[in-house]
């Protein structure tokens, strides 16, 4: 892994004051771990009545409506809502192709990573990041709660990169360990040589409602290049010898135009949100309005 | 194997000169190989780092799977500078092709009048064809054509330089006479291609029936020409070789006539050849030539002391000027030399050596105490021995000082060394005395008029001080004192010398080419010769005291008299010429390192397309260019 560079703040507090309003929508309610904020489909012992159901032996004779067995003459047993924390799933790719760009795509990975990790334990949500590449993967076990505000950003400054981006075992390693359903963020630029659709395919099998921001940078949209050149792949080191010219050019960029729509059809198809994401876009626009539009926040 | 590839090489060579006008050019096709090369050895091309080169890779493969010619594609631009390379090499190679017709530019016409063009032909001369053809030329001529007439035999000459005057040009061409030399054309060629470096689209025209002696000689390099062919007759039989041969030395015996005839034609041709001296029938034979053969035949001679031979042939053929053929024999003359020099010495021995192999020289030796007079010899030598008066005839002086007026002996010279040398002297030429070491010289101050023929830092080693007519050469050193006679310098100075001065009579050469010059000896107190030509013209030739003089109108075969003073020379001026006697036009022409086919009917001339070679380059180019700037299906 290349060492990884000394970053300005990820997040100024202006920013963070902003994101103060805003929690994690769940679009689909999902089982917690532990008891959370949240609205869950299991019945359990908060203070929120639910329904009532007749009583079956072995029910915890607590939980009998006994006002109603006196009018009645019946046992019914009072159901009460369940309320579970919501688990926010941060998978950031680490991979060398990461680095490029100005701002690196990796900073602004990390960047929307932070925005969404503040705003997801400032509501008592679960938060659990993985940075991964070929070289390993890079873990913040689940916190919750403000008070692992600090885990969290110097979790985001000891991140290295390096090695080749491999979506799908990157998946498969991290929800192997952490089967909690919540609201997963793949946050990539799905230069995947394996191919992302599988990989993607896999991480929604997972159960956890997925949204892919796919951070590409500028140079790579508007490619400034010319001459004949070689191209070398920084991950795979595999080089491509190019001649510039106002074809290829024009090829390339509705090769990347398909590329993109090619991972936006793809998640629309399997109900996941795709959010194409700039390097160069600004931070605020990004969670506050683009994020916000695709439903991650409420 | 290498012979074989040299043949190889020639004849695709002779192929290529077909048309190209400048094959050696072809050798810029040498760079094809260093081209491909240079496409082998990949681009250098500048390393980018990228995130990723999938879209790049896809895009490079959309682009090859979209470009037409695929295959070609790759190596578009490769193919492109092969293509401009070629067109540049043929455009240098300068390809042309034949067209009809002679105009729209300037012509030169080499028109052949030698002997050959004397050969009959139906009613005229194959000259009258020759210059049929030009006027023909003429009268085709378009507006702002140029043309000039070079006419050639033994010599070319212009007869009307470039114009587009056409009455001129037919003057010129009407005024063109035979001649009854052979044929040589270099002159002519050096003429018309000298012309070329000034006028660019000059086409050059050789009017002839092809028998050309000096085609060899000519440089090997393109001409650009087109060779009209003229006549047809071969029907001819004539005499191309005429000699007296002497003895064999030590044999004795008679001196014999020797006779070559050819007959050029398909047939055989009988004939009569007579041997007349002066007026007398020597011999008579009737003979048959087998078509295409030679013939040789060799007379007895009886003792003749001097007179005209003459050999003719009596048949009908269409070339008579080589029936007959003339030889002019004169009393066997030796150059006379008295060498004054005591007979002991080294000095003598060495002049012994040199002087009696050669064949021109009758050698006497006297010592110098006998010495009294030398009026009967052509050259007399004296060896550290001067009279007091000079004698008569030519004189040289080996280290002695010549009784000539204002001559000063100053003293010695040790060791001189050769500084200078007079190469424009007959005497020295082809000599180089450089080498030579002197051991002591006198040291001599020459009189006016005096030439120094080999210097040293203090005076002459050899002076011509020739006076009033004679030749008096001396040296300031004694050869025996020197390293001379053992260099090729000192044989080589005798053989001058004999050449050089005047004899009192010539030696039996007896018969001349056409056109080729006569000597005509000067004689005391006669200032002009008279040459009488066989068509009985006289020419007034003026001498000089001190060297032959050499008569060039020689133009008409057969005898011609040289008087002067009191004396009559007969010189003998032949034809004899095998090329000249095959009359049959030759069917190409060898010029250069090209070969030009007989053209029969109207001129063919070159039309060039290097023009167009090179436009197609650049066309080429800009296209390369434009899709290397472009990128362009690349």
């Amino acid at each position: 892994m290349t060492e990884g560079q000394t970053r300005k703040p990820l997040l100024n507090a202006k920013f963070l004051h902003k994101l103060d309003h805003l929690s994690v929508a769940a679009r689909r309610v999902r089982l917690g771990m532990t008891k959370g904020d949240r609205r869950s489909k299991r019945r359990g012992s908060s203070v929120e009545f639910a329904d009532y159901r007749d009583y079956t032996q072995g029910d915890d004779l607590r939980h009998i409506d006994w006002n109603i067995y006196s009018r009645l003459g019946a046992l019914y047993v009072k159901l009460f809502e369940e309320q579970e924390d919501l688990t926010v799933h941060l998978l950031i790719d680490a991979s060398q192709s990461m680095t490029y760009g100005t701002p690196s795509k990796f900073d602004f990975a990390c960047q929307i990573a932070a925005a969404v990790g503040y705003v997801a334990l400032t509501s008592f949500d679960r938060v659990s990041i993985s940075a991964f590449s070929e070289h390993g993967e890079q873990r913040l076990e689940p916190v919750r709660g403000k008070a692992n505000l600090r885990k969290m950003f110097g979790f985001f400054e000891g991140l290295r990169t390096g090695g080749a981006t491999n979506l799908e075992q990157a998946g498969k390693t991290y929800f192997t360990r952490n089967r909690t359903k919540g609201v997963a963020i793949l946050l990539s630029d799905l230069f995947d040589h394996n191919g992302f659709e599988e990989a993607l395919r896999r991480l929604a099998m997972y159960g956890s409602e997925l949204y892919v921001v796919h951070i590409l940078a500028r140079e790579e949209i508007e490619p400034d290049v010319v001459g004949d050149l070689k191209l070398v792949d920084c991950e795979t080191s595999t080089a491509t010898e190019i001649s510039v010219s106002p074809a290829l050019l024009k090829r390339y960029l509705a090769n990347l135009t398909g590329f993109c729509e090619a991972a936006r059809r793809f998640c629309l198809a399997r109900n996941m949100v795709y959010v194409f994401a700039p390097n160069d876009t600004p931070i605020e626009r990004l969670t506050l309005e683009v994020l916000r539009k695709g439903g991650l926040f409420e | 194997m290498r012979v074989w590839f040299d043949q190889n090489l020639m004849a695709a060579r002779r192929w290529a000169e077909g048309f190209l006008l400048a094959p050696e050019y072809l050798w810029l096709l040498w760079f094809i190989p260093i081209i491909i090369l240079l496409y082998l050895l990949k681009l250098r091309r500048t390393s980018v780092l990228v995130p990723s080169n999938l879209l790049w890779y896809k895009s490079l493969q959309d682009l090859t799977a979209n470009a037409p010619f695929q295959r070609l594609r790759k190596n578009l631009l490769l193919l492109l500078q092969l293509i401009i390379l070629i067109a540049l090499a043929a455009g240098a190679a300068r390809p042309f092709f034949k067209t009809e017709g002679a105009t729209g530019q300037s012509l030169c016409v080499l028109l052949d009048h030698s002997a050959s063009m004397q050969t009959l032909e139906g009613d005229g001369a194959r000259l009258d064809l020759a210059k049929e053809k030009a006027l023909e030329l003429v009268r085709d001529m378009d507006k702002g054509d140029k043309m000039m007439v070079v006419s050639f035999a033994d010599k070319a000459g212009v007869l009307c330089e470039l114009t587009d005057d056409r009455s001129r040009l037919r003057q010129a061409i009407a005024n063109i006479t035979p001649t009854d030399s052979a044929t040589h054309i270099r002159d002519a060629i050096l003429l018309a291609h000298s012309l070329k470096l000034t006028v660019q689209d000059l086409h050059v025209i050789v009017i002839s029936d092809g028998r050309i002696a000096d085609l060899e000689e000519i440089t090997a390099r393109a001409y650009d020409l087109s060779y009209l062919q003229v006549g047809a007759s071969q029907n001819n039989l004539g005499l191309i070789a005429f000699s007296l041969r002497d003895p064999l030395e030590g044999q004795g015996g008679e001196r014999q006539c020797f006779m070559l005839m050819h007959n050029a034609s398909d047939q055989a041709i009988t004939t009569t050849l007579s041997l007349y001296l002066d007026a007398t029938v020597l011999a008579a034979e009737e003979l048959t030539v087998p078509p295409g053969q030679d013939y040789e035949l060799v007379y007895a001679m009886p003792e003749i002391e001097e007179g005209l031979l003459r050999a003719e042939l009596s048949h009908d053929d269409d070339f008579p000027l080589d029936d007959m053929a003339w030889l002019a024999v004169r009393p066997d003359s030796k150059v006379r030399v008295l060498l004054v020099a005591d007979a002991s010495s080294n000095a003598a021995y060495v002049l012994q050596r040199v002087l009696l192999p050669d064949s021109r020289v009758e050698l006497s030796l006297i010592a110098p105490d006998g010495f009294a007079s030398s009026s009967d010899y052509d050259l007399t030598i004296f060896n550290n021995f001067a009279p007091e008066t000079l004698p008569e005839g030519s004189l040289l002086f080996l280290n002695a000082v010549p009784p000539v007026p204002d001559i000063e002996d100053a003293g010695e010279l040790a060791m001189p060394p050769i500084l200078a040398t007079d190469k424009e002297h007959p005497v020295m030429r082809f000599l180089n005395p450089a080498n030579v070491s002197i051991a002591k010289a006198r040291q001599i101050n020459l009189p006016q008029g005096a030439r120094s023929l080999v210097s040293t830092a203090g005076g002459p080693l050899i002076a011509d001080v020739s006076r009033g007519g004679q030749q008096i050469l001396m040296t300031t050193f004694d050869i025996a004192g020197s390293d001379w006679p053992l260099r090729l310098s000192f044989p080589l100075f005798f053989q001058n010398l004999i050449s050089w001065i005047p004899r009192s009579a010539l030696g039996t050469d007896v018969s001349v080419a056409a056109g080729a010059p006569i000597p005509i000896l000067p004689e005391p107190e006669v200032d002009v010769a008279t040459v009488t030509a066989p068509d009985g013209t006289a020419t007034q030739v003026r001498l000089d005291p001190l060297r032959p003089v050499y008569y060039a109108g020689t133009d008409q075969l057969g005898p011609y008299d040289v008087t002067v003073g009191e004396d009559h020379t007969l010189f003998a001026v032949n034809l004899l010429s095998k090329n000249e006697s095959m009359t049959g036009p030759a069917d190409s022409l060898t010029i250069g390192r090209g070969e030009f086919a007989a053209e029969q009917g109207s001129v063919k001339q070159n039309q060039e397309l290097w023009r167009w070679f090179i436009l197609a380059a650049l066309v080429v180019l800009t296209l390369e260019w434009w899709i290397y700037v472009r990128r362009a299906w690349l």
